[in-house]
Protein backbone atom coordinates (compact mmCIF):
# COMPACT_ATOMS: atom_id res chain seq x y z
CA UNK A 1 0.00 0.00 0.00
CA UNK A 2 2.69 2.48 -0.83
CA UNK A 3 4.52 4.68 -3.23
CA UNK A 4 8.23 4.08 -3.20
CA UNK A 5 11.04 6.42 -4.22
CA UNK A 6 13.51 4.53 -6.39
CA UNK A 7 15.64 7.57 -7.22
CA UNK A 8 15.53 10.90 -5.45
CA UNK A 9 15.51 14.28 -7.13
CA UNK A 10 17.18 17.38 -5.72
CA UNK A 11 14.41 19.20 -3.92
CA UNK A 12 11.25 17.10 -4.09
CA UNK A 13 8.73 17.20 -1.27
CA UNK A 14 5.15 16.51 -0.35
CA UNK A 15 3.12 19.69 -0.04
CA UNK A 16 -0.42 20.69 0.80
CA UNK A 17 -1.90 24.17 1.33
CA UNK A 18 0.56 24.74 4.19
CA UNK A 19 0.97 24.93 7.92
CA UNK A 20 -0.70 28.02 9.30
CA UNK A 21 -0.92 29.27 12.86
CA UNK A 22 2.69 28.72 13.95
CA UNK A 23 4.64 31.58 12.41
CA UNK A 24 4.71 33.36 15.79
CA UNK A 25 6.98 30.48 16.85
CA UNK A 26 9.19 31.03 13.84
CA UNK A 27 7.74 28.02 12.02
CA UNK A 28 7.38 28.72 8.31
CA UNK A 29 4.05 28.05 6.59
CA UNK A 30 5.46 25.92 3.72
CA UNK A 31 2.85 24.70 1.22
CA UNK A 32 2.55 24.51 -2.58
CA UNK A 33 4.71 26.90 -4.61
CA UNK A 34 2.01 26.83 -7.31
CA UNK A 35 -1.33 26.28 -5.60
CA UNK A 36 -3.20 26.55 -8.89
CA UNK A 37 -1.50 23.62 -10.61
CA UNK A 38 -1.67 21.53 -7.43
CA UNK A 39 -5.40 22.30 -7.10
CA UNK A 40 -5.88 21.36 -10.72
CA UNK A 41 -4.26 17.93 -10.29
CA UNK A 42 -6.31 17.22 -7.17
CA UNK A 43 -9.53 18.50 -8.68
CA UNK A 44 -9.14 16.41 -11.83
CA UNK A 45 -9.00 13.33 -9.58
CA UNK A 46 -11.91 14.42 -7.41
CA UNK A 47 -9.65 14.87 -4.37
CA UNK A 48 -10.26 17.77 -1.99
CA UNK A 49 -8.45 20.72 -3.58
CA UNK A 50 -5.87 21.20 -0.86
CA UNK A 51 -4.83 17.55 -0.54
CA UNK A 52 -1.15 16.65 -0.27
CA UNK A 53 0.65 16.03 -3.56
CA UNK A 54 4.21 15.34 -4.62
CA UNK A 55 5.94 18.57 -5.59
CA UNK A 56 8.65 17.76 -8.10
CA UNK A 57 11.54 19.82 -9.42
CA UNK A 58 13.96 18.81 -12.15
CA UNK A 59 16.04 16.60 -11.94
CA UNK A 60 13.08 14.72 -10.52
CA UNK A 61 12.55 11.69 -8.31
CA UNK A 62 11.45 8.36 -9.80
CA UNK A 63 8.53 6.50 -8.27
CA UNK A 64 7.43 2.90 -8.03
CA UNK A 65 3.83 2.07 -7.14
CA UNK A 66 3.35 -0.99 -4.98
CA UNK A 67 -0.36 -1.21 -5.79
CA UNK A 68 -2.89 0.20 -8.27
CA UNK A 69 -3.62 3.90 -8.10
CA UNK A 70 -5.10 6.65 -10.22
CA UNK A 71 -2.76 9.61 -10.49
CA UNK A 72 -2.73 12.97 -12.24
CA UNK A 73 0.22 15.18 -13.11
CA UNK A 74 -0.17 18.95 -13.52
CA UNK A 75 2.08 21.98 -13.51
CA UNK A 76 5.42 21.79 -15.26
CA UNK A 77 5.95 19.40 -18.15
CA UNK A 78 9.01 17.26 -17.37
CA UNK A 79 7.96 14.58 -19.90
CA UNK A 80 6.52 12.01 -17.49
CA UNK A 81 6.86 8.37 -18.56
CA UNK A 82 5.16 5.35 -17.04
CA UNK A 83 7.22 2.22 -17.65
CA UNK A 84 9.08 4.29 -20.21
CA UNK A 85 5.92 5.17 -22.13
CA UNK A 86 4.92 8.79 -22.33
CA UNK A 87 1.82 9.84 -20.36
CA UNK A 88 -0.36 12.96 -20.58
CA UNK A 89 -0.60 15.83 -18.14
CA UNK A 90 -3.91 16.94 -16.59
CA UNK A 91 -5.36 13.49 -17.15
CA UNK A 92 -6.26 10.70 -14.72
CA UNK A 93 -3.80 7.88 -15.32
CA UNK A 94 -4.29 4.36 -14.00
CA UNK A 95 -1.09 2.91 -12.63
CA UNK A 96 -0.63 -0.75 -11.75
CA UNK A 97 1.39 -2.48 -9.12
CA UNK A 98 5.14 -2.23 -9.85
CA UNK A 99 4.71 0.47 -12.50
CA UNK A 100 7.48 3.05 -12.44
CA UNK A 101 7.10 6.76 -13.08
CA UNK A 102 10.01 8.88 -14.26
CA UNK A 103 10.49 12.38 -15.61
CA UNK A 104 12.81 12.78 -18.60
CA UNK A 105 13.40 16.45 -19.30
CA UNK A 106 12.09 19.89 -18.39
CA UNK A 107 10.13 21.29 -21.32
CA UNK A 108 7.94 23.87 -19.62
CA UNK A 109 7.84 25.18 -16.06
CA UNK A 110 9.77 24.51 -12.85
CA UNK A 111 7.43 22.52 -10.67
CA UNK A 112 5.38 19.47 -11.46
CA UNK A 113 2.65 18.09 -9.17
CA UNK A 114 1.64 14.46 -8.84
CA UNK A 115 -1.73 13.97 -7.19
CA UNK A 116 -2.80 10.50 -6.08
CA UNK A 117 -6.50 9.70 -5.99
CA UNK A 118 -7.43 8.99 -2.37
CA UNK A 119 -5.86 9.94 0.89
CA UNK A 120 -2.34 10.08 2.25
CA UNK A 121 -1.92 7.70 5.15
CA UNK A 122 0.80 9.54 7.07
CA UNK A 123 0.62 11.52 10.30
CA UNK A 124 0.42 15.26 9.66
CA UNK A 125 2.64 17.57 11.71
CA UNK A 126 0.89 20.67 13.06
CA UNK A 127 -2.09 19.83 10.86
CA UNK A 128 -0.18 19.79 7.58
CA UNK A 129 1.55 17.19 5.45
CA UNK A 130 3.87 19.78 3.93
CA UNK A 131 7.49 18.79 4.32
CA UNK A 132 9.37 20.87 6.83
CA UNK A 133 13.10 21.42 6.24
CA UNK A 134 13.63 18.13 4.41
CA UNK A 135 13.13 16.52 1.03
CA UNK A 136 12.22 13.17 -0.44
CA UNK A 137 15.02 10.59 -0.24
CA UNK A 138 15.71 7.38 -2.11
CA UNK A 139 13.89 4.38 -0.58
CA UNK A 140 11.33 6.58 1.18
CA UNK A 141 7.88 5.02 1.15
CA UNK A 142 4.63 6.91 1.41
CA UNK A 143 1.42 5.21 2.38
CA UNK A 144 -1.51 6.27 0.26
CA UNK A 145 -5.00 4.88 0.56
CA UNK A 146 -6.58 4.68 -2.85
CA UNK A 147 -10.13 5.86 -2.71
CA UNK A 148 -12.81 3.51 -3.94
CA UNK A 149 -15.66 5.85 -3.12
CA UNK A 150 -14.82 8.55 -5.63
CA UNK A 151 -17.11 8.24 -8.60
CA UNK A 152 -15.85 8.63 -12.12
CA UNK A 153 -18.23 11.58 -12.48
CA UNK A 154 -16.11 13.62 -10.13
CA UNK A 155 -13.23 13.32 -12.50
CA UNK A 156 -12.89 16.42 -14.61
CA UNK A 157 -10.78 15.44 -17.53
CA UNK A 158 -10.89 12.47 -19.81
CA UNK A 159 -9.06 11.48 -22.94
CA UNK A 160 -11.62 12.90 -25.33
CA UNK A 161 -12.46 16.24 -23.86
CA UNK A 162 -10.21 18.65 -22.14
CA UNK A 163 -12.20 20.61 -19.69
CA UNK A 164 -11.91 24.38 -20.25
CA UNK A 165 -10.64 24.87 -16.69
CA UNK A 166 -7.45 23.03 -17.57
CA UNK A 167 -6.68 25.43 -20.39
CA UNK A 168 -7.67 28.44 -18.34
CA UNK A 169 -5.47 27.53 -15.39
CA UNK A 170 -2.63 26.45 -17.61
CA UNK A 171 -2.69 29.66 -19.62
CA UNK A 172 -2.92 31.73 -16.45
CA UNK A 173 0.12 30.02 -14.92
CA UNK A 174 2.25 29.70 -18.04
CA UNK A 175 2.05 33.20 -19.42
CA UNK A 176 4.22 36.27 -19.33
CA UNK A 177 1.47 38.60 -18.12
CA UNK A 178 2.65 41.26 -15.69
CA UNK A 179 3.02 40.41 -12.02
CA UNK A 180 0.65 42.58 -9.99
CA UNK A 181 1.97 43.96 -6.73
CA UNK A 182 0.67 46.13 -3.90
CA UNK A 183 3.29 48.67 -2.75
CA UNK A 184 4.75 48.10 0.71
CA UNK A 185 6.17 50.34 3.43
CA UNK A 186 9.46 51.15 1.67
CA UNK A 187 8.09 51.74 -1.85
CA UNK A 188 7.85 55.49 -1.22
CA UNK A 189 11.51 55.56 -0.11
CA UNK A 190 12.76 54.42 -3.53
CA UNK A 191 14.29 57.16 -5.65
CA UNK A 192 11.99 58.41 -8.38
CA UNK A 193 14.29 56.85 -11.00
CA UNK A 194 14.20 53.50 -9.20
CA UNK A 195 10.40 53.49 -9.02
CA UNK A 196 10.33 54.20 -12.74
CA UNK A 197 12.91 51.54 -13.51
CA UNK A 198 11.05 48.95 -11.47
CA UNK A 199 7.79 49.65 -13.28
CA UNK A 200 9.21 49.90 -16.78
CA UNK A 201 11.95 47.30 -17.14
CA UNK A 202 11.73 43.54 -17.30
CA UNK A 203 12.90 41.19 -14.54
CA UNK A 204 13.80 37.55 -14.72
CA UNK A 205 14.51 34.89 -12.12
CA UNK A 206 18.15 34.56 -11.09
CA UNK A 207 20.01 31.37 -10.25
CA UNK A 208 19.58 29.86 -6.78
CA UNK A 209 15.83 30.23 -6.82
CA UNK A 210 14.43 27.84 -4.24
CA UNK A 211 11.37 27.29 -2.07
CA UNK A 212 12.49 30.04 0.33
CA UNK A 213 12.91 32.78 -2.24
CA UNK A 214 13.43 33.69 -5.86
CA UNK A 215 16.12 36.28 -6.62
CA UNK A 216 15.19 38.65 -9.46
CA UNK A 217 17.60 40.08 -12.01
CA UNK A 218 16.89 43.40 -13.67
CA UNK A 219 17.29 47.08 -12.90
CA UNK A 220 19.19 47.62 -9.65
CA UNK A 221 17.21 49.87 -7.30
CA UNK A 222 18.18 52.56 -4.84
CA UNK A 223 16.57 54.09 -1.78
CA UNK A 224 16.55 57.86 -1.49
CA UNK A 225 17.53 57.44 2.16
CA UNK A 226 19.31 54.19 2.96
CA UNK A 227 17.96 52.77 6.17
CA UNK A 228 18.21 49.94 8.65
CA UNK A 229 14.95 48.22 9.48
CA UNK A 230 13.91 46.24 12.51
CA UNK A 231 12.76 42.78 11.48
CA UNK A 232 9.07 42.96 10.69
CA UNK A 233 6.23 41.15 9.04
CA UNK A 234 6.71 39.59 5.61
CA UNK A 235 4.48 37.28 3.58
CA UNK A 236 4.62 34.99 0.64
CA UNK A 237 5.21 37.32 -2.31
CA UNK A 238 7.12 40.01 -0.37
CA UNK A 239 9.56 41.89 -2.62
CA UNK A 240 12.66 42.49 -0.54
CA UNK A 241 15.24 45.01 -1.64
CA UNK A 242 18.63 43.63 -0.63
CA UNK A 243 21.51 45.94 0.39
CA UNK A 244 23.15 45.43 -3.03
CA UNK A 245 20.09 46.83 -4.83
CA UNK A 246 18.83 43.45 -6.05
CA UNK A 247 15.43 41.98 -5.38
CA UNK A 248 14.31 38.79 -3.67
CA UNK A 249 10.74 37.49 -3.76
CA UNK A 250 9.81 35.46 -0.69
CA UNK A 251 8.24 32.12 -1.56
CA UNK A 252 6.52 29.28 0.33
CA UNK A 253 9.33 28.46 2.81
CA UNK A 254 10.13 32.09 3.63
CA UNK A 255 11.25 33.16 7.09
CA UNK A 256 8.47 34.38 9.32
CA UNK A 257 9.88 37.90 9.78
CA UNK A 258 12.44 39.80 7.74
CA UNK A 259 14.72 42.79 8.12
CA UNK A 260 15.22 43.86 4.52
CA UNK A 261 13.43 46.78 2.89
CA UNK A 262 9.89 45.73 1.94
CA UNK A 263 9.00 47.24 -1.45
CA UNK A 264 5.68 45.48 -1.76
CA UNK A 265 4.01 42.13 -2.19
CA UNK A 266 3.17 40.27 -5.37
CA UNK A 267 -0.48 39.27 -5.17
CA UNK A 268 -1.34 35.63 -4.38
CA UNK A 269 -2.99 34.84 -7.68
CA UNK A 270 0.15 35.77 -9.64
CA UNK A 271 2.66 33.82 -7.52
CA UNK A 272 2.18 30.51 -9.37
CA UNK A 273 3.18 32.29 -12.58
CA UNK A 274 6.41 33.51 -11.01
CA UNK A 275 6.98 30.13 -9.35
CA UNK A 276 6.86 28.33 -12.72
CA UNK A 277 8.82 30.82 -14.84
CA UNK A 278 12.10 29.90 -16.52
CA UNK A 279 15.28 31.92 -16.20
CA UNK A 280 14.65 33.32 -19.67
CA UNK A 281 11.14 34.62 -18.97
CA UNK A 282 11.02 38.37 -18.57
CA UNK A 283 8.31 39.83 -16.35
CA UNK A 284 6.99 43.33 -15.90
CA UNK A 285 5.49 44.58 -12.67
CA UNK A 286 2.15 46.33 -12.47
CA UNK A 287 0.95 48.23 -9.42
CA UNK A 288 -2.51 47.21 -8.30
CA UNK A 289 -5.04 47.66 -5.51
CA UNK A 290 -6.39 45.25 -2.95
CA UNK A 291 -9.81 45.36 -4.64
CA UNK A 292 -8.35 44.22 -7.97
CA UNK A 293 -6.15 41.64 -6.24
CA UNK A 294 -9.12 40.07 -4.49
CA UNK A 295 -11.20 40.14 -7.67
CA UNK A 296 -8.46 38.37 -9.64
CA UNK A 297 -8.02 35.85 -6.83
CA UNK A 298 -11.71 35.05 -6.75
CA UNK A 299 -11.89 34.65 -10.52
CA UNK A 300 -9.50 31.73 -10.24
CA UNK A 301 -11.25 30.41 -7.11
CA UNK A 302 -14.58 30.29 -8.98
CA UNK A 303 -13.12 27.87 -11.49
CA UNK A 304 -12.54 25.35 -8.73
CA UNK A 305 -15.75 25.85 -6.79
CA UNK A 306 -18.27 22.99 -6.92
CA UNK A 307 -15.62 20.84 -8.47
CA UNK A 308 -13.89 19.95 -5.24
CA UNK B 1 3.74 51.49 35.83
CA UNK B 2 1.76 53.98 33.81
CA UNK B 3 0.61 52.91 30.44
CA UNK B 4 -1.29 55.23 28.24
CA UNK B 5 -2.71 53.34 25.31
CA UNK B 6 -4.09 56.46 23.72
CA UNK B 7 -0.60 57.82 23.35
CA UNK B 8 0.19 54.87 21.18
CA UNK B 9 -0.14 55.75 17.55
CA UNK B 10 -1.15 52.60 15.77
CA UNK B 11 -0.75 52.45 12.05
CA UNK B 12 -2.64 49.95 9.94
CA UNK B 13 -1.41 49.02 6.48
CA UNK B 14 -1.96 46.38 3.86
CA UNK B 15 0.75 43.78 3.57
CA UNK B 16 -0.16 42.63 0.09
CA UNK B 17 -3.52 41.01 -0.64
CA UNK B 18 -3.69 38.50 2.21
CA UNK B 19 -2.20 40.21 5.26
CA UNK B 20 -2.51 43.38 7.31
CA UNK B 21 0.10 44.90 9.53
CA UNK B 22 -0.56 46.87 12.70
CA UNK B 23 2.50 48.85 13.70
CA UNK B 24 3.85 51.20 16.34
CA UNK B 25 7.00 53.29 16.39
CA UNK B 26 9.91 51.36 14.90
CA UNK B 27 12.07 50.68 17.91
CA UNK B 28 13.05 47.91 20.29
CA UNK B 29 11.12 48.71 23.44
CA UNK B 30 9.52 46.64 26.17
CA UNK B 31 6.52 48.91 26.26
CA UNK B 32 5.94 48.51 22.53
CA UNK B 33 6.19 44.71 22.55
CA UNK B 34 3.73 44.64 25.48
CA UNK B 35 1.22 46.57 23.39
CA UNK B 36 1.82 44.35 20.39
CA UNK B 37 1.16 41.25 22.51
CA UNK B 38 -1.92 42.85 24.11
CA UNK B 39 -3.37 43.61 20.65
CA UNK B 40 -2.62 40.04 19.58
CA UNK B 41 -4.54 38.66 22.56
CA UNK B 42 -7.41 41.02 21.93
CA UNK B 43 -7.75 40.01 18.27
CA UNK B 44 -7.43 36.32 19.12
CA UNK B 45 -10.46 36.67 21.37
CA UNK B 46 -12.64 37.48 18.32
CA UNK B 47 -12.01 33.97 17.06
CA UNK B 48 -12.45 35.01 13.45
CA UNK B 49 -12.22 32.00 11.18
CA UNK B 50 -10.54 33.99 8.41
CA UNK B 51 -7.50 34.85 10.53
CA UNK B 52 -4.75 32.34 9.74
CA UNK B 53 -1.87 33.88 11.66
CA UNK B 54 -1.07 36.68 14.11
CA UNK B 55 2.68 37.20 13.99
CA UNK B 56 4.35 39.64 16.37
CA UNK B 57 7.69 41.30 15.80
CA UNK B 58 9.41 44.20 17.60
CA UNK B 59 6.91 46.86 16.57
CA UNK B 60 4.47 45.09 14.27
CA UNK B 61 1.68 42.57 14.43
CA UNK B 62 0.82 40.99 11.12
CA UNK B 63 -2.50 39.37 10.51
CA UNK B 64 -2.57 36.80 7.72
CA UNK B 65 -6.07 36.07 6.45
CA UNK B 66 -7.82 33.72 4.08
CA UNK B 67 -9.39 35.76 1.29
CA UNK B 68 -12.26 33.30 0.68
CA UNK B 69 -13.15 32.97 4.35
CA UNK B 70 -13.03 36.72 4.84
CA UNK B 71 -15.71 37.30 2.21
CA UNK B 72 -17.74 34.39 3.56
CA UNK B 73 -17.58 35.77 7.12
CA UNK B 74 -21.00 36.98 8.21
CA UNK B 75 -19.88 39.83 10.43
CA UNK B 76 -17.52 41.23 7.86
CA UNK B 77 -19.90 40.87 4.93
CA UNK B 78 -22.97 42.08 6.83
CA UNK B 79 -21.22 45.36 7.53
CA UNK B 80 -19.92 45.30 3.98
CA UNK B 81 -16.45 45.81 5.30
CA UNK B 82 -13.19 45.78 3.47
CA UNK B 83 -10.31 44.07 5.22
CA UNK B 84 -8.86 47.47 6.15
CA UNK B 85 -12.14 48.58 7.70
CA UNK B 86 -12.23 45.31 9.55
CA UNK B 87 -8.70 45.92 10.84
CA UNK B 88 -9.64 49.41 11.93
CA UNK B 89 -12.64 48.03 13.81
CA UNK B 90 -10.28 45.65 15.62
CA UNK B 91 -8.06 48.57 16.62
CA UNK B 92 -11.03 50.58 17.85
CA UNK B 93 -12.22 47.64 19.92
CA UNK B 94 -8.73 47.21 21.30
CA UNK B 95 -8.33 50.87 22.19
CA UNK B 96 -11.62 51.02 24.06
CA UNK B 97 -10.83 47.77 25.87
CA UNK B 98 -7.42 49.18 26.76
CA UNK B 99 -8.96 52.35 28.18
CA UNK B 100 -11.26 50.22 30.33
CA UNK B 101 -8.35 48.21 31.64
CA UNK B 102 -6.53 51.39 32.46
CA UNK B 103 -9.51 52.84 34.33
CA UNK B 104 -9.82 49.62 36.29
CA UNK B 105 -6.14 49.75 37.13
CA UNK B 106 -6.34 53.39 38.15
CA UNK B 107 -9.22 52.82 40.56
CA UNK B 108 -7.66 49.75 42.04
CA UNK B 109 -5.35 50.86 44.80
CA UNK B 110 -2.16 48.96 45.45
CA UNK B 111 -2.49 47.23 42.13
CA UNK B 112 0.28 44.70 42.39
CA UNK B 113 1.94 43.72 39.19
CA UNK B 114 1.84 40.01 38.57
CA UNK B 115 5.16 38.31 39.08
CA UNK B 116 6.23 37.14 35.69
CA UNK B 117 7.56 33.65 35.37
CA UNK B 118 11.18 33.68 34.36
CA UNK B 119 12.40 30.83 32.19
CA UNK B 120 15.88 29.84 33.34
CA UNK B 121 18.24 28.43 30.73
CA UNK B 122 21.61 26.83 31.57
CA UNK B 123 24.56 27.87 29.43
CA UNK B 124 28.06 26.43 29.37
CA UNK B 125 30.46 29.28 28.60
CA UNK B 126 33.41 26.90 28.19
CA UNK B 127 35.82 28.02 25.46
CA UNK B 128 34.97 24.84 23.52
CA UNK B 129 31.50 26.32 23.00
CA UNK B 130 32.06 30.06 23.45
CA UNK B 131 34.11 30.32 20.30
CA UNK B 132 33.74 34.10 19.98
CA UNK B 133 34.31 35.04 23.64
CA UNK B 134 37.83 36.14 22.73
CA UNK B 135 36.44 38.66 20.21
CA UNK B 136 34.47 40.37 22.96
CA UNK B 137 37.43 40.20 25.33
CA UNK B 138 39.68 42.00 22.87
CA UNK B 139 37.16 44.44 21.41
CA UNK B 140 35.39 45.40 24.63
CA UNK B 141 38.38 45.13 27.01
CA UNK B 142 36.57 42.85 29.40
CA UNK B 143 37.37 39.47 30.95
CA UNK B 144 35.53 36.23 30.18
CA UNK B 145 34.34 36.04 33.79
CA UNK B 146 32.86 39.51 33.54
CA UNK B 147 31.13 38.65 30.27
CA UNK B 148 29.53 35.61 31.94
CA UNK B 149 28.53 37.63 34.98
CA UNK B 150 26.95 40.37 32.89
CA UNK B 151 25.23 37.99 30.47
CA UNK B 152 23.68 35.96 33.30
CA UNK B 153 22.64 38.73 35.68
CA UNK B 154 20.14 40.35 33.33
CA UNK B 155 16.72 38.99 32.46
CA UNK B 156 15.89 39.19 28.79
CA UNK B 157 12.60 39.80 27.08
CA UNK B 158 11.71 37.70 24.04
CA UNK B 159 10.78 40.32 21.44
CA UNK B 160 9.88 37.96 18.65
CA UNK B 161 10.73 34.67 16.97
CA UNK B 162 11.98 34.22 13.45
CA UNK B 163 15.01 33.49 11.28
CA UNK B 164 14.72 29.81 12.26
CA UNK B 165 11.90 27.86 13.91
CA UNK B 166 12.15 28.61 17.63
CA UNK B 167 14.83 31.28 17.23
CA UNK B 168 14.00 33.97 19.82
CA UNK B 169 15.32 37.50 19.51
CA UNK B 170 16.01 38.58 23.09
CA UNK B 171 17.29 41.78 24.65
CA UNK B 172 18.59 44.03 25.69
CA UNK B 173 22.19 43.05 26.15
CA UNK B 174 24.29 45.23 28.46
CA UNK B 175 26.42 47.68 26.45
CA UNK B 176 29.61 46.29 28.03
CA UNK B 177 29.24 42.98 26.17
CA UNK B 178 27.53 44.16 22.97
CA UNK B 179 29.33 43.23 19.78
CA UNK B 180 28.37 43.45 16.11
CA UNK B 181 27.67 40.21 14.25
CA UNK B 182 30.40 38.69 12.07
CA UNK B 183 30.91 40.46 8.75
CA UNK B 184 30.30 37.18 6.97
CA UNK B 185 28.27 34.43 8.63
CA UNK B 186 29.75 31.07 9.69
CA UNK B 187 28.79 28.15 7.49
CA UNK B 188 27.54 26.24 10.49
CA UNK B 189 26.66 27.24 14.03
CA UNK B 190 25.80 24.29 16.27
CA UNK B 191 22.35 23.83 17.79
CA UNK B 192 22.15 25.25 21.31
CA UNK B 193 24.76 27.93 20.62
CA UNK B 194 24.10 31.17 22.50
CA UNK B 195 25.11 34.32 20.67
CA UNK B 196 25.14 38.08 20.76
CA UNK B 197 24.39 40.49 17.92
CA UNK B 198 24.44 44.12 18.97
CA UNK B 199 21.93 44.57 21.78
CA UNK B 200 20.32 41.19 21.08
CA UNK B 201 21.03 37.72 22.39
CA UNK B 202 19.65 34.44 21.10
CA UNK B 203 19.97 30.67 20.93
CA UNK B 204 20.37 28.70 17.70
CA UNK B 205 17.65 26.04 17.86
CA UNK B 206 19.33 23.88 15.20
CA UNK B 207 22.57 23.68 13.25
CA UNK B 208 22.48 26.54 10.81
CA UNK B 209 24.62 29.12 9.06
CA UNK B 210 24.77 32.20 11.27
CA UNK B 211 26.57 35.44 11.96
CA UNK B 212 26.04 35.97 15.69
CA UNK B 213 29.05 36.02 18.05
CA UNK B 214 28.90 32.76 19.97
CA UNK B 215 29.60 32.92 23.71
CA UNK B 216 28.37 29.54 24.94
CA UNK B 217 25.98 26.66 24.46
CA UNK B 218 22.87 25.42 26.22
CA UNK B 219 22.37 21.67 26.64
CA UNK B 220 18.59 22.18 26.37
CA UNK B 221 16.65 21.60 23.19
CA UNK B 222 15.06 24.88 22.15
CA UNK B 223 13.21 23.53 19.15
CA UNK B 224 11.97 20.10 18.26
CA UNK B 225 8.96 18.78 16.42
CA UNK B 226 7.44 17.44 19.65
CA UNK B 227 4.66 19.67 20.97
CA UNK B 228 6.22 20.09 24.44
CA UNK B 229 9.37 21.67 23.05
CA UNK B 230 7.72 23.39 20.10
CA UNK B 231 6.55 26.48 21.91
CA UNK B 232 9.25 26.68 24.57
CA UNK B 233 9.87 30.36 23.91
CA UNK B 234 7.28 32.90 22.83
CA UNK B 235 7.26 36.64 22.37
CA UNK B 236 6.67 38.33 25.72
CA UNK B 237 8.49 35.62 27.74
CA UNK B 238 11.27 36.56 30.14
CA UNK B 239 14.32 34.42 30.34
CA UNK B 240 17.51 34.34 32.34
CA UNK B 241 20.69 32.39 31.63
CA UNK B 242 22.72 30.67 34.34
CA UNK B 243 26.24 29.32 33.97
CA UNK B 244 27.05 25.60 34.12
CA UNK B 245 30.31 23.69 33.86
CA UNK B 246 31.34 21.47 30.98
CA UNK B 247 30.61 18.32 32.98
CA UNK B 248 27.15 19.61 33.92
CA UNK B 249 26.59 20.37 30.25
CA UNK B 250 27.40 16.80 29.36
CA UNK B 251 24.98 15.51 31.98
CA UNK B 252 22.14 17.74 30.78
CA UNK B 253 22.88 17.44 27.07
CA UNK B 254 19.61 16.84 25.17
CA UNK B 255 21.25 16.88 21.76
CA UNK B 256 22.92 13.47 22.13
Amino acid sequence: MAIKIIKNGIADTIQDIGRYGYQHLGIQANGYLDYQSASLANTILGNPRNSPVFEIHFPASSFCFTRNYTICISGANFVPVLNEKSIALHTPIEVKQNDTLQFLKPIEGRISYIAIQGKINEEPWLSSHSFFANSIQKDDQFEWEASSTISKKMVLGNENSINPIINEIHSHVFSTSPLHFIPGPVWKDLTHESQKAFLSTGYHIGMQANRMGYPLKGAVLQLSKPNQYLSAAVTRGTLQLLPNGELMVLMADHQTIGGYANLGQIILVDLPRLAQASHQTSFHFLETTIETAHKLYQQIEKKFIHRS
Amino acid sequence: MKTNFEDMNWRLELLGDHALVFSLEEKMSEEIIEKIMALKKNIEAFNFDFIKELIPSYHTLSLVYDINLFYENEIASKNNQSIIECGNAMLTAFNSAAVNIELANATEKNSSTAIEKIIRIPVCYDERFGIDLENIVSKNKISVDEIIKIHTEETYLVYCLGFLPGFAYMGKVNAAIQIARHASPRKEVMAGSVGIAGMQTGIYPMNSPGGWQIIGRTPLKIFDKTPTILGKLEAGNRIQFYPISFSEFEKLNEYK
